[in-house]
């Protein structure tokens, strides 16, 4: 298909505009947008290359500001999804986190947040199934604590100073580290990252 | 004083509007049922089976945010009329997705149809025609 100059001119301008208006998307799904876009132009106009069939193809497909408006919109709604699925979220960051500092910083609060609010909602089970075995154990010599679990009988040198108030104690405190945690996720998402400033294009689970 | 407006009232065509938007996701997972189309023949296939005449600029962002959501992907192909196209075809869970919103259509659809079934009988008319 030969296009008139003045048609080349229309689809590249319209193009360009289209590509500086998704300067948030990551530079490799932009690309892919402008050339789908481009696709849509030359394949509806094939029988017709026309200037006009060509602006009025370009004016079907709205202003370059409407359409990327669309694309950065469905962007926000994705961003939206991310923080209501935590491990979907989990999983964003860990790409995100192979890819800046920040990201990196992120995964690692969350790991740990996840980690400690999973152990003690774990140690909450474990109580109530196994009050007698497992607990939050001080012992006398060494005036150290931990946590033990385990199937074997009671501590011979410690005691337990919650008793079965470590059961809410921890199903409030891990629940909501769990919870903060989750929130953080979503939030740093929302607010720090940034597609564009990704060097490579590694595509975050949902988007 | 300061007066307050009646509200205006929707139109229906606006209502229409609302509706096949609402419905277009379906839609498009169900052409995509048979075999992987690109974007033009998306949009053809819309309005060939459905009368579906989507706004072009409508179509391409929820495509992507399909994509994005696992339910289709896309692969870009090269065609005979000298430009790769991308074609988009449904995923397990899109094709799962398509058939759960499927019946969750149907369902809605029949209940619909039930409670709106005095409406469309030949005797009823609208008020303002029989004012008039």
């Amino acid at each position: 298909m030969t296009l008139s100059a003045e048609s080349q001119k229309s689809i590249d301008s319209y193009l360009a505009a289209l590509r500086k208006q998704l300067h948030e998307l990551m530079d490799e799904d932009a690309r892919d947008i402008v050339e789908e876009i481009h696709a849509h132009i030359l394949d509806k106009t094939s029988s017709d290359p026309s200037p006009d069939s060509i602006q009025a193809t370009l004016t079907a497909l709205g202003s370059p500001e409407k359409l990327a408006l669309r694309y950065r919109t469905d962007e926000l709604l994705q961003r939206a999804q991310l923080s209501r699925s935590p491990a979907l979220g989990l999983r964003s960051i860990l790409r995100w986190a192979t890819l800046s500092f920040v990201g990196l910083l992120v995964f690692v609060i969350s790991v740990f947040g996840y980690c400690v609010g999973g152990i003690l909602v774990m140690a909450a089970l474990l109580k109530a199934a196994f009050p007698r075995h497992a607990g939050l154990n001080i012992t006398h010599d060494a005036n150290t604590w931990g946590v033990g679990f385990g199937a074997g009988s009671g501590p011979a040198t410690g005691h337990d100073p919650f008793g079965l108030w470590l059961i809410p104690i921890c199903l409030i405190i891990g629940g909501g580290i769990l919870l903060l945690t989750f929130h953080f996720g979503g939030w740093s998402l929302r607010t720090f990252w940034r597609p564009r400033a990704r060097a490579t294009a590694v595509q975050l689970d949902l988007l | 004083m300061k007066q307050t407006l009646p509200p205006v009232p929707e139109s229906a065509e606006k209502w229409e509007i609302q509706l096949r938007k609402g419905s277009l996701e379906l839609a498009i997972l169900a052409v995509l049922w048979e075999a992987p189309l690109y974007g033009l023949e998306i949009l053809r296939n819309l309005e060939a089976s459905a009368g579906l005449v989507v706004v072009e600029g409508t179509v391409y962002p929820l495509l992507s945010r399909l994509r994005a959501l696992g339910l289709v992907d896309s692969q870009w192909v090269e065609s005979d009329s000298g430009h790769p196209r991308k074609y988009y075809r449904l995923t397990d869970a899109g094709r799962d997705r398509a058939l759960e919103m499927s019946r969750i259509w149907a369902r809605f659809s029949a209940s619909m149809s039930n409670l709106l079934g005095p409406l469309t009988q030949p005797a009823v008319q609208p008020l303002s025609r029989k004012r008039s």
